[in-house]
Formats: C-alpha cells, structure tokens, sequence
C-alpha cells in the first residue's frame, strides 16, 4: 500500500554539465521487504531536474548519459544512488528503512514524513484499533492515545462515545474535537464505517490543529478510509460477519418483593423483577463486505457495511447499513489525479424512554404487570394513580420513539502537477444529513397519551454542507540542505440546516401509530405542534504553511489561518489563527548508541471554537402566544401570532481562542522495537462562548443596551488554564519462547482546568458560575444546583452540604440547611487526575490473543440513585429503594450532599479478543481467521452507581452549553452498562 | 489530449483565495430583526406588538411554581401538603407556607423572572417606537401593573425604563418605586382608551391599578393615602361601568370575557394563551375522570381547613370548593385504589377539609380544593378562564375598607353587604378588622391577594395551622440569589 503513496521529489546538488550522448536506461525497482515492484518510486538524474517516476509494476526508462547518477528514492525505503556508466539495464532492490518504516502522517491539506513532524501528533493503524462490536469508529482508540478520552457510559446501542482531547479544558461552544474524514472537516462519524478505516491520526496539540483553525481548539481526529489496492488485475474481496450478545449489568441493587414488604412497602401481592420484564441478552448482527482493485490507472475499494444491533431493553435497536466507494484514476502521466469518495448511510433506530431504567429499579417489586382492575383506562396494565408512577412495561410498550437518519457524503478531488514541485489541487465535498423521526403515545398510555387520546408526531431535520477547497503545494531546496514545503489554500464551508414538524392528537385507534397523522383530530392548542425552520451559515478561511527540513536533522514548521464566520458580531468575524513548532533529531546530529531516533520538539498554536448557533449576534424576535386581537374567537382575521424577542444578542461575540504550548520527545530504541513518545503541554483558554445568566429585564450592553427579555446571553467570558502529561511505550514483538508479545502502555496526568477569571469585559463579571441545570431533578431536587465554577477553583467541583451522619432518629446532620448557600463548600470534583491504557498483544503460531486493561482514577461522580432512592423517606412505602454497600439506614428526605458524591477511579479489562488464523493454502483464499471476544468484562472500583466512567458532560442536558459545566453527574435515566461477547469470521479471497 | 492552461489554473486558485478573504454576512430566515419590523407596513403590527408585550404578563401567573403559588401557599387560605415524596419538593412549600423561604426558592426565581421579562419587553417595545402616544401610554401604565406586583413582592428593587443603560441597574427603595408606579400611571391615564376592555388597560383600570397602590401605601412607604385611594375607588364605581354579577361565579367561568364585575384580566386561552393550569394542581388524580381532563391531575393545591369553615353554609361562595365525594362523568364514585389504609374515607374519593398534617404524610385525599374557577369538561393542562386581577366586587370591598379606616363603620357596612347579599348570605351588622379581612378573604379566596390583606391588616406574621408565628421581615420575599449572583447592584432585603 505504502508503495503508491505520494512521492517527494529529491534532487540533490547543482546542475552539472550536459553531456552530448544520452541512451536509454531501462529497468526495475523492487522493494528488498517482499521482491515486488514499487509503483510511483523516483528515478531521478543527480544534479538536474529530470526524473521519471517508475509504472505500478516499478519499472521505468529514462534517458541519461554514462556519466551522470541515478537516484532512486521512496518512502520508506533508503535511497540509492547508481552511476550509469555502460549500463543500459539497471534492476535495483531498495532497502526498507526501518527508522522510517512507520510512514507518511496525514496533517491537516497534506501529509508528512512522521520524521517532520514537530508538534503532538498520534497516528493509529487497523491492526492496533479495538476489536469486538464496535459500531462508531471513535471507540476503536478508546484506551489507545494519550490524552484522548473516549467515554460511552452504558450500553444504548443508539447512544456516541463522548470525545476529549487533553481533558475539558473549555465549558464553552465546542468541546468535542473536529472530525476531518477523508479531507472533509466537520464530517459525520455516521458516514464512516470502523472497517473502512485505514488509519486515524489525532493531531492534539494547538500546533498540529493550527491550519484548522476557528473549529480546532479542541483538537482535530484525522480518519482516512482505505482506498482501492495498487495492483493491476487482482480484486480482493474481504468478509468479516460476527455475532454479538449484549448482557445487562445490573451492578446496583433493590430490595426484593419479601424484603420491601417487611421494611413497610405496600404489598400488592406478586413478587416481579422488573428489569428482567423490560430487559433481555440482546443478539446483534455485524457484516462487512469490500472488494478492492485496480484496472489500468485506475483503482477501486467498494464495501457494503450491516450493523443491526439491539439493545438491552426490548425494541431498542439501531440498524445501520452504509455503502462507501472509494476511487482513485490518474492520467496525464500521473500529473493529474482524481479521487472520487462516495459514502451513503442509512440507519433505523427505535429508542425507548430512558427513564424506562429508572422505573424498572423502583417499581414496586409486588406490583404484577397486569391486572384486570381497570382494562378500560389502560389497556390491561397493572397502574396506580400516584405521583411519577407508572408501570415500566406499559410505558416500553405505550410509548414509540424512532426514525430513519440518512447520510450521504460525497468528495471529489482533483490534484495536478503544475510543475514537478508545484500541485495544485481542488476538492469539493457535498454533505447531506436528513433525520426522519416519529413518536407515538399510546391512547391508554397513562403518562402522555391517556388524556391526549393518543398523541402522534413527526419530525424532519435536514442539514447539507458543501465545502470547496483549493491549495497550492509548493515544495523546493532553496539552498544547500534546506528544504522547503509551501501550502497556501482557500476554503469556503456553507451550512444550512432546516426542518419542520407537527404534532397532532386524539386517534380512534392505535395501529398507525406516526404514519397517519390525517387521522388525528385534534391539531391545535395543548400536545400538538407546527414548526418549521430554516437557518444557514459560512466560514470563509484561508491559510498558508511553511515546513523547513535541514539536514532531515532539524525541522520547523508554521502556519497562520484566517477565518471568517457569518454569526459572529458584525466587527467580530474575522480571527487569525498562528502557529509555530521546531524540532531536531538527535540521532542526525550524534551517535546514540542504541537509540535509533530522538527527536525533541516544541510547538505553540493558537486554535478557536465556533458557538453552537450563528445567530447569537443578531436581535431575533421569535414566535409569542397567538393574539386575537378583538378577544371574539368568532372573528379570525385578527388572529396572529405575536412576536417576542426570545433571546438576548451579542453583537460583539467572537472567537473562542486556545493558546497551547507543547513540548515532547518522540524516540525509539534498537531500530523500533521499542519506540515512544512524552508531551507536555499548557493550554491557556479565553473568550469561551458561553450562555451567562443576565440580570432579566435589564439593559443589555452587547446590544446597543436593548433590554433583556431572556435570562441568557452568550457572550465571551472567562480565562482557563490547564496542563497536562502524556507518555506512550510500546515494545514492539518481545519473544517469550513460541508466544511474541507486543505490550504498549500510555497514560496522562492531567492537571485540570483551572477558572483564571469569569469576566466578560465590559465591566460585568462573576465571581462564580453555578449551573442551574445541575440540580439533581425532580422530585424535590430541583432547586440547588450541584456544581460551582469559581475564580482560582478548577472546572468540575461539586458544591453542596457536607453529610456530618446521623442523629439518633437516622436523619441527616449536613453541615448547612438547603437554603444556606453561603455555608455550602466543594465536596468533590468531577475530572480524573489522570488514566491509562495498557494493550497487550500475543501471538504464538497461527493463535493470536490482545487484551486492553483500561483505567481512568481521580474523578467523583454523584450517585443520583442513591441520592433518590437509598432512603427510608416517606416515599418509600410506594418506590422500591436501591442498595449498595454505601448505603446507610437514613429516614431524611433525600437531600444532596457529599453522602452522593463517590470516588469513581476504576480499572476496566475493557476488550479482550482471541483469534485463530485457519491456514489455507489455496491460491485464491489469502486469509481465514475466526475469533472470539468479550467487552467490559470487568471492572474494578469503589463507586456503587452504574458505571464509573467520567462524564464529561451532564446527559440531562445532552452535549450543548451549560452541560460542560456540570461533568460527573451519573443521572437516573442513564443507559445501564453492557458487557459484550462477539463471535466472528474474517475471510479475504483474491 | 486534455490541455491544461496552467496560468488558468493558478488564476483561479488565487481569486478563490481571495473570495475567501471576504466576510460573510449572516441571514435570520425563521425569525424577524428589529430593522425587519421597523420596516414592516402591517396595519395589525403594532397591536400585535402591544398584544405580544400583554402576553408576557400572561406568562407563569397561573402555573405552578409562580408568583401567584407564593401569594397563596404563604398565606392563610392556601396550602401544598407533603404526601409521602410526592410534593415534596424540597421542602419548598413547607417553606412557603410556614414563612422560612430564603433566596434560593424556585418559585421565588420563576416569579423576579416573569416580572423583569415583561418589564424588559415593555422597554424594548417602548424603545423602539417611542413616538406612539397610545402605545406608549399603555405599555408605561402595563409596566406600572408588573412594578405593582413587585413593590407588592420584593419591595426594593431596581427600576428599568427603557432609555437606560446601566447593564446592572441597582436596587431602589420601596418609597421609589411607589413614586415611579404612580407617577407612571398618573402621567398617562388621560391618554388610555375610554370604555372598558377588560383584557388591555383603560383610564378606570388604571384606575384600579392606583387604587391597589394607595390601599396599600402605608405597607409600601410608611404612609397612607386612604383618601387617594378612596378618589380612585370613587371614579371606578360612579362611572357605573360595572356591576357585581348576579352569580359569583359568573366571574370565573370557562366563557367569562363578558363578565360585568371584571376590570381587567389575563385573558388565558388553552389554544392562544396557555399557562392557566389551576385543574392539574388542585385536582386529585382521579379528578381527570371527572371533568375528562386531558391530562392527569398533581394533587396539590387545597384550602387550610380554618379557611374553608370560615364560609357560613348559606354563603353561596362556599361553593367555590371541591368537597365531598367525587365522581366520574359518567356519574361513577371515583375509587381511589392507593389511598392510605388511614385514611379514614376508605378508598371512594373524598375531598375532605380537614387536613391530618402538612407534611411528610398527608392524605391523598385531605382538603377542599380549589374549584372557584370552572374547570371545563375535557379541558386541556390551561384553563381557557380569563383570570381577573381587578374586579369589581374587590373594589366595593376597598371602598368599604377605606370607609372603616376613615372612621366610617356604617357606610363601610353597607358596601361590604352589598358584597355579601350577591352570595346570598347574611348581611354583617358590625365591622372590624377581622371581620372585614375575613370577609376580603371569603370573597377574593384564590385570586392572590390573600398575602396582601394579611399584611396590610397586620396579620401576616401570625401564627395558623401548621405555621408558627413569623418575623414581619417575611412580609417581602427575598431578592432571588441567581440575581444577586448576576447583579452586585442587587440589595437582599433585610433578614435574608
């Protein structure tokens, strides 16, 4: 593969003396690794400009005369020069060089020699990835990158991995890192199926992101997808089909139907076990199907991709079926090349309430599922009129969510050589996304749709991206030694996003569901709804990168990027986005002995973040009540619908910016079997955009002083600062007798984010930021937040009484009442000091086994079960109460305090796989490989909850703004873990 | 053979680099910018302008959680008991209603919220078109309703008219906003409509409006304008454009918009206009049965069972309660499976007004609920009753009230009677203070301004069921904390 990789010109010295006779040189260059001909190697005549490049089979001709030099040169392999004297016929074997073997590094418009690069940049392959089901390609680096936190609480089969890069370092606009797949920044992981990954590359530093400059301050993941094969007249076909079974976790406890009877609960009889009524072993089915291979200059990978996987709790699914088609063609003797990437998706989903979990726990254990008092009302199901009470299988049952997401993805690239080392290049990418849901409540379902008579609605989101981008490549030795790569480029996005909605109610029969909405007679006023909207944005950018190699012994690189966003202030659009790094091999410069490499580098960039919305700038009236102006509903042309500004404006909002500073030392030892890397970084984060609360009706200053008419304004507020320590080592085949074993071991120690200020300029300003949206919820918990920002406190601390124990009637002794806000205090803090990952894999004859151990210690989480459900309360005769080994025997109204907040550090043997490679000698059958697995086979940690994996943001308020804020809080209708056992075949046939 | 013209190519590249330098503009395709309106020729804008501006005064009063909860649950004829963990809620009716709130309750959020909102869109509104008399005048004199409110409320707070600037603007006494209300008021009554359109202001309800604030000025500023208060009343009842109804609760109906005793109200609608939800929190669950509600009751508002006896059983307005057996529409006896085996109605439904505890284990069916207001049959979660904020009855009881402060007890006594002969009970033959409260009380039950009264006739810090005697720094309810967070120019009231 490596071998039809994009080639650098290398031409050495100075022009030398043409001589009169010139003949023609033929032959073949193979690779010395596996005897085949390299397509695309240099040959090059030393000292001129003149060159060939070798055909896909690695020969060449060339005209020269019998005293010049030929170069040959690839990457990866080490160079060759040859003197033509009388030779017409000249066949040369390069040598692979090992140093160099890991490659080309993708970069943001480009690629490097991993040599090159000076800033913090992880590459992984398809052989390192995670194994098992594993739907979001994001989850195949879970554990495998320092610095990277992939998090997926539970096991909603509908549910995405939360991503960070360096910890939270902003509680601002965008948290999650940039995903740029195939060239394609902003891309859906949707459109991306984990078997069509080539390679992933995470740029982590504000260096290596720098040239994606206003979306990039959290990082930026690079997904290249396997292209077509380079070799002429062989189709590959490749097959891999598993089975996978999810089981449920259930790692907190209930009373039993005998013991919450005895404690006082009221008894109706029956003895259910309601998480084993609403849950079952869901069985999932995966196949991956590709075909690959090349006719002429033309090459193809097409791959059909199935995923239908279930969830734990019956009707929750998620089938996923995604085409890609990869191609590739070049022409004009390879100076021109076309690329041609085309991925459709389209993906069924079924999802049930969350809450469903939350029933299923507290459900009283005596209650049967059906009963025959009131078949009438609701439908044969066992219900009591009591407050937030309802019987969980008829909500699973009454209660239908789903819809049809589809996805499509189309880029075209075109590249030319201008001239040997000028290229430029086009690529226009065209990005659909359209999400077609449906929701039904049941006519007899209690909760929503008794007294609606059935309610059915429909919604439609559709979003389009359309990205051009243009670049000049411009590579050339401007003087003895130093090489210089110039990219200069331009970039235009435009969204829109638009979709519209309606609710209607009252159906005489439940069987259509959401497909007929004619057949509701009631289309306005309460549990009904009309919407539409449309919204559309641009970013403009531009950007220019300069690389100096000199003496591949010292390098330097640096970029500036301007973008310009359409929702920013009006004086506000435009940001500037530099940066700079420089690094030197050691090795180049001294003999290390047995080192190989060491190459230290530093680098500083700046990054920005982009807000959720674009019209945040801008006064916006929106939709009010509907008026009858005369009051006589009898009369309609004076009904309207009224209109209120609903959101406060900034017209002075712009960018978020980071400032990173990054030192590391990558190094390898005893030519790459061990080989590493160490970062330190700083990260300095002002202006976050953010959603303040506003004192309500006052004059607003980011407005020309129009008043408040919300509570919230974004505007650019707060200084962050965090830090943080990354190392990686692998060893690469350490030979235990017949077994090899490739261990590899990274970890971070973060130093979490520290709040610098709270100010918003302008005069305004906070001394603390304490998240309405934390509260623990209803009942009774509604009110007192959980989590507090303040200046000089890190990001993350929970805030609330301290539990002192228990008096003698086993109520609480908190340090302050519910109302004593000035005495409350920090009882914990929600982001981990550090995690690790430790892969492991072994292989001994035709066997292979890998395993990933996978831990992540210092953060505390807030329990909400127990904060709800451990105490013997008055509620308690009607809800069944969770038990854990925390639990203590308390009568107090649950209240929040430190009693809910737990350490949470935890080792996890997240992935285990072991495989078998069938030997097959067959000309047409290359591979057969069978294999079993398991994921999160266990777990060890003192938290009781659910599952002890941080949260970066708060689940109730999804991923948007204010749930940055409120990490660590484990919610009650969280999603309940999974462990996985999968069962598969590999099969490739050429 | 494809010819490439190079220079082309990098032409072009080089003026889409360029294009890409330029700023792009951005559009508001699903909502409207002020210039957008500004230039709108809509013969309908502005009075669905002004309507928009009204609607925020419709907003969260008749919800839960709101400034009419806290009028009620603090005061002596209202109450959310705790029933196990439902209503719970953190202790905060608890709270309300044994006067321990502090500056973190809910409802006491939600209430400063809905008060500057209207305030803040009243000033946009007034900012931008500040040329039309008519608008203008109304919009001040519909401010000086939400600063009523929070005099009434919070007693100091900041006042924010819309040529301001200060993005923190400070707390101002008590004293001050009483000269802004009625400097508001008097400097714009003569430019309001005549007649009486009940659901936008006119000269006589702001004439009410004044009312209301004098009645209550020796509260507010240490002194009293009985007098002004009686010039305003005067003007109301001889300009004879109201009347009691003949039935109390022609008043409260689903259908009250031609009610002859209305002065002003919130026009709630359950398409236009929602927020009324009064059925969902007084009615048991099973209520749903009896009116076919299209959502479930929460079982929460009820009357203290003081309050409910203190109706003779001639008094018609006695009937503004839910008592007794319940039943379904289909004339059924409501069974309520999950009563509480001490409950000693057993289980059919049985709304009785005694209470056995306001918290943790109240009966699910304890207490005479709330039923002043029609509830309509099949009624979505708001009621589509227009919810009165002056009324005429209330008006004769302030002019009674005024009479007695002025020393005259009997033409006080024959305008209370009046009052009280439409409900068909008893004339009263002597008045007092309590007597007049109580009878404030019987006829105002519900439409929040119970908390008032008890503060103006010094009752309010007294003990009552449930609730020892309070600190008189109770009487205003605290700055809510999140504001103060966001404004240091906020002043807590004192004891808070």
């Amino acid at each position: 593969m490596k071998k039809i990789l994009l080639c650098l010109v290398t031409c050495l010295g100075l022009s030398g003396t043409l001589t009169a006779q010139t003949k023609t040189v033929t032959g073949t260059v193979t690779g010395g690794d596996d005897g085949l001909g390299i397509p695309r190697a240099n040959v090059t005549v030393k000292g001129t400009t003149r060159g060939t490049p070798t055909d896909l089979d690695g020969n060449y001709a060339i005209e020269v005369s019998a005293d010049e030099t030929l170069v040959f040169s690839f990457i990866g392999y080490i160079t060759q020069e040859i003197l033509v004297s009388n030779q017409t016929t000249i066949d040369v074997v390069l040598l692979p060089d090992v140093a160099n073997l890991e490659e080309v590094v993708i970069v943001g418009y480009g690629s490097q020699e991993r040599k090159e690069i000076t800033s913090a940049v992880a590459t992984i392959k398809p052989e390192d990835f995670n194994q098992g089901n594993i739907p979001n390609p994001t989850r195949l680096l879970q554990g495998k990158v320092a610095g990277l936190q992939v998090t997926k609480a539970g096991g909603d089969p509908n549910g995405n991995p939360v991503i960070r890069l360096r910890g939270l370092s902003t509680f601002g606009a965008n948290t999650s890192p940039l995903i740029v797949l195939d060239g394609v920044p902003g891309a859906d992981l949707a459109n991306v199926d984990p078997n069509d990954i080539a390679s992933i590359d995470v740029l982590k530093d504000g260096s290596a992101a720098a040239i994606y400059g206003a979306r990039a301050s959290s990082g930026v993941i690079l997904i290249t997808t396997t292209k077509g094969s380079g070799e002429t007249g062989i189709s590959r076909i490749s097959i891999n089909s598993f089975v996978a079974v999810d089981q449920a976790i259930r790692t907190i406890d209930v009373l039993s139907a005998k013991e919450f009877v005895a404690r006082g609960g009221e008894d109706f009889k029956h003895n259910t076990d309601w998480f084993d009524v609403l849950t079952r072993d869901a069985v999932s089915y995966t196949t991956n199907a590709s075909v690959s291979g090349s006719f002429g200059t033309t090459s193809y990978r097409a791959s059909v991709n199935y995923r239908n996987n279930k969830g734990i709790i019956k009707g929750v699914s998620n089938e996923r079926l995604n085409t890609r088609l990869n191609l590739a063609h070049t022409a004009l003797n390879d100076k021109l090349r076309l690329n041609f990437n085309l991925s459709v998706t389209n993906r069924e989903f079924e999802t049930k309430n969350n809450n469903l979990f939350r029933y299923a726990m507290i459900y009283n254990p005596t209650a049967p599922v059906y009963d025959d008092l009131n078949t009438k009302n609701d439908g044969g199901f066992f219900q009591r009129d009591l407050f937030d009470f309802f019987n969980p299988e008829a909500l699973r049952q009454q209660q239908l969510r789903g819809g049809i997401e589809k996805n499509l993805l189309t880029t075209y690239r075109a590249a030319y050589d201008l001239l040997d080392n000028l290229t430029a290049m086009v690529q226009f990418t065209q990005d659909r996304r359209n999400t077609l849901r449906g929701e039904y409540d049941s006519r007899l379902d209690p909760q929503r749709g008794f007294g609606a008579r059935g309610r059915a609605g429909r919604f439609n989101d559709d979003m389009s991206t359309r990205i051009l981008t243009a670049t000049l490549t411009y590579d050339t030795e401007i003087m003895n030694d130093l090489r210089m790569t110039v990219l200069i480029g331009a970039e235009q996005q435009k969204r829109k996003f638009e979709g519209f909605g309606s609710e209607v109610r009252q159906f005489l029969f439940d069987s259509n569901t959401w497909n007929n909405l004619g057949a509701g007679a009631i289309r306005t006023g309460p549990n009904t709804n009309l919407y539409s909207y449309f919204d559309k944005d641009q970013l403009n950018s531009t950007f220019a990168r300069f690389n100096f190699n000199y003496k591949n012994a010292y390098f330097v690189s640096a970029s500036l990027r301007m973008d310009s966003f359409s929702g920013f202030g009006a004086n506000e659009k435009t940001g500037y986005f530099p940066t700079i790094s420089a690094g030197a091999e050691l090795t180049e410069l001294a003999d290390l002995g047995p080192i190989s490499s060491l190459k230290a580098r530093a680098s500083y960039g700046i990054t920005g973040a982009l807000p959720a919305s674009a019209d945040q700038a801008l006064p916006v009236f929106g939709n009010g009540n509907r008026v009858d102006l005369d009051g006589n509903p009898l009369t309609t042309d004076d009904v309207f619908v009224g209109i209120n500004q609903n959101q406060n404006a900034n017209r002075q909002l712009k960018w978020e910016t980071k400032k990173e500073f990054n030192i590391g030392v990558d190094f390898s030892v005893w030519d790459g079997k061990i080989t590493g890397t160490m970062d330190y970084y700083t990260r300095n984060i002002e202006d976050l955009i953010f959603r303040i609360q506003v004192p309500i009706g006052a004059p607003n200053p980011f407005d020309n002083n129009r008043p408040n008419t919300a509570p919230n304004t974004f505007v650019n507020l707060a200084e962050l600062s965090s830090a943080g320590f990354e190392f990686a080592v692998a060893y690469n085949e350490l030979n235990l007798g017949s077994v090899k074993w490739t261990p590899g071991i990274n970890f971070t120690l973060y130093q979490k984010a520290t709040v610098k200020s709270l100010s918003v300029g302008e005069g305004l300003g906070f001394k603390f930021i304490r998240p309405a949206g934390s509260t623990p919820g209803s009942p009774g918990q509604n009110n007192n937040p959980t989590v507090e920002a303040r200046v000089g406190s890190t990001v993350g601390n929970f805030w609330g009484p301290r539990f002192l124990g228990v008096n003698e009637k086993n109520e609480y002794k908190l340090s302050a009442g519910v109302n004593d806000t000035d005495k409350f205090g920090i009882i914990g803090n929600s982001l981990p000091d550090g995690d690790f990952g430790f892969q492991n894999n072994l292989e001994m004859g035709n066997w292979s086994m890998s395993f990933l151990l996978r831990g992540t210690f210092g953060h505390e989480m807030y329990n909400s079960y127990r904060g709800f459900y451990e105490n013997r309360d008055a509620g308690s005769n009607n809800w069944n109460s969770v038990v854990t080994k925390k639990t203590r025997n308390i009568v107090s109204t649950p209240t929040f305090s430190s009693l809910y907040i737990e350490d949470a550090s935890f080792i996890r043997l997240d992935n285990l796989q072991l495989g078998y490679n069938i030997p097959a000698e067959s000309d047409w059958l290359e591979n057969l490989r069978v294999y079993a697995g398991a994921q999160n086979l266990f777990t060890i940690t003192n938290y009781t909850g659910l599952d002890p994996e941080f949260r970066v943001t708060d689940a109730r308020q999804g991923n948007g703004q204010d749930a940055a804020l409120s990490p660590g809080i484990e919610r009650r209708d969280q999603f309940f873990p999974v462990r996985t056992y999968t069962l598969g075949v590999n099969l490739t046939i050429k | 053979m494809l010819k490439l013209n190079k220079t082309l190519i990098c032409f072009w590249i080089l003026v889409f680099i360029a294009t890409a330098c330029k700023e792009p503009e951005q559009e508001i395709f699903d909502g409207l910018t002020p210039e957008q309106i500004a230039k709108s020729d809509n013969p309908f804008l502005i009075e669905v302008l002004k309507a928009s501006a009204y609607s925020r005064i419709i907003g969260t009063w008749g919800g839960h959680n709101s400034l009419w909860s806290l009028h009620e649950v603090s005061s002596d004829e209202m109450v959310i008991t705790q029933k196990g963990a439902d209503w719970e809620d953190g202790g905060q009716w608890i709270r309300v209603h044994q006067h321990n709130y502090g500056s973190t309750e809910e409802s006491i959020g939600n209430s400063w919220s809905y008060l500057y909102t209207a305030v803040g869109e009243i000033n946009l509104l007034l900012k931008q078109y500040p040329e039309i008399a008519s608008l203008t005048a109304e919009l001040r004199v519909l401010r000086a309703l939400v600063y009523l409110w929070l005099i009434d409320a919070f007693g100091n707070v900041p006042i924010i008219v819309e040529t301001d600037t200060d993005p923190t603007p400070p707390t101002k006494t008590r004293q001050e906003v009483f000269t802004f209300i009625e400097k508001s008021v008097l400097d714009n009554l003569s430019k309001l409509p005549d007649g009486n359109p009940k659901t936008t202001f006119s000269q006589l309800s702001a004439r009410a409006l004044l009312a209301k604030l004098y009645l209550n000025a020796e509260v507010y500023t240490g002194n009293a304008r009985w007098a002004d208060a009686e010039t305003q009343i005067d003007a109301i009842i001889n300009s004879g454009a109201f009347s009691l109804e003949n039935n109390f609760f022609a008043n409260f109906t689903t259908n009250n918009g031609g009610s002859s005793e209305n002065i002003l109200t919130i026009p709630y609608d359950e398409k236009n206009a929602g927020g009324f939800n009064l059925a969902q929190m007084t009615g048991h669950y099973l209520s749903q049965r009896t009116f076919d509600l299209q959502e479930q009751p929460w079982n929460g508002y009820a009357s203290l069972e003081n309050f409910y006896n203190s109706y003779h059983d001639k008094d018609a307005r006695k009937k503004g309660f839910l008592t007794g057996p319940q039943f379904a529409s289909d004339g059924t006896r409501l069974e309520d499976v999950s009563a509480e085996s001490n409950d000693p109605d057993g289980s059919p439904l049985t709304f009785t007004p005694e209470i056995n505890e306001l918290a943790p284990n109240s009966l699910r069916q304890a207490g005479a609920r709330v039923g002043k207001f029609e509830i309509q049959t099949g009624a979505a979660s708001s009621l589509s009753n227009d919810f009165p904020i002056f009324r005429y009855g209330d008006i004769l009881l302030m002019k009674a009230e005024v009479l007695w402060r002025s020393g005259k007890s009997g033409i006080a006594l024959e305008y209370v009677n009046q009052v009280r002969k439409r409900a068909g009970a008893d004339p009263l033959t002597s008045i007092d203070a309590d007597i007049l409260l109580a009878e404030r009380g019987r006829e105002m039950f519900a439409e929040g301004y119970r908390r008032s009264d008890l503060i103006r006739f010094g009752k309010f810090n007294r003990a009552w069921w449930e609730k020892p005697a309070s600190n008189p720094s109770k009487n205003l309810f605290p700055i809510p904390q999140g504001q103060i967070d966001v404004n240091a120019d906020l002043k807590q009231n004192p004891g808070y």
